[in-house]
């Protein structure tokens, strides 16, 4: 009876084909991203991949659930660039206050 | 001081303000939003659960849950600077995604679903909540600009 470890084995088999007929030019960063959202998901792929052996989920709520996992990676990177815009305006916060005080200083 | 130093402070002070005015290009803390979007959580979450059930004895709850979703959507979108936010709000609901707005509607399409795929459904959808609040939670409260 196939395991976890065949379904990743196959997947990632799969993943260089399909990174080769389809995106030859860019099939190292395919890979790469690829093998990396199947190492962030492992624990969640695990526990689905049995659900659809043991029919507790159907073909299609297998589909919806990594679509899901997709949706919800963007609104994470949404999230980290909304962070990152916040420490940038921070900095510059922090500048203003210290540029406004150094020429008040100096200045008046 | 003469005319040209205050000059010098003034384009000094300007120039600062601009800089940090081009540089404020997300929105700062809304106590709203946050209490919107943890509300909508709980109340998401909750009516999941019952989606194993028969989708007909649980339609008005869903529309009333979808209004809500849509006014905090809206409420997002007419922000200043807060297109991050609204994006995330957008994926969250869309009916034609596989978060809560395709979930809702395929409770609809197909009357009930199974309990695994519920439960793990319910996972994603409060991950995603999470970095709406996250995000907001994480914005400079407005009294630390002034």
């Amino acid at each position: 009876m196939p395991n976890f470890n065949d379904f990743i084995t196959t997947l990632k088999d799969d993943l260089l084909v399909f990174a080769k007929e389809n995106f030859e030019e860019y099939k190292d960063e395919l890979i790469k991203d690829g093998t990396l959202f199947v190492e962030k998901t492992k624990s969640d792929l695990e526990r689905w991949t049995e659900g659809l052996a043991s029919g507790a989920l159907s073909k299609k709520d297998f589909e919806f659930l990594l679509k899901g996992k997709k949706d919800l990676a963007e609104m994470e990177a949404l999230k980290q660039l909304g962070l990152s815009k916040i420490r940038i305006t921070k900095i510059f916060n922090s500048l203003t206050n210290v540029i406004t005080g150094s020429a008040i200083k100096t200045f008046l | 001081m003469n005319i040209r130093t205050k000059t010098h402070i003034f384009a000094l002070l300007l120039l600062t303000n601009f800089g940090l005015i081009s540089c404020s290009s997300i929105s700062v803390f809304s106590p709203e939003a946050y209490q919107q979007a943890v509300n909508l959580k709980v109340e998401s979450i909750n009516l999941m659960s019952f989606a194993t059930l028969p989708y007909p004895e649980f339609e008005e709850e869903v529309a009333f849950l979808n209004t809500e979703l849509d006014k905090a959507y809206e409420y997002a979108k007419g922000r200043p600077n807060n297109e991050i936010s609204t994006k995330q709000w957008e994926i969250l609901i869309n009916p034609d995604g596989n978060l809560l707005g395709g979930f809702l509607k395929r409770w609809g399409e197909e009357e009930t679903l199974s309990q695994m795929f519920v439960t793990e459904m319910q996972t994603l959808v409060s991950d995603a909540f999470d970095t709406i609040i996250g995000l907001e939670s994480g914005k400079i409260d407005p009294s630390e600009i002034n």
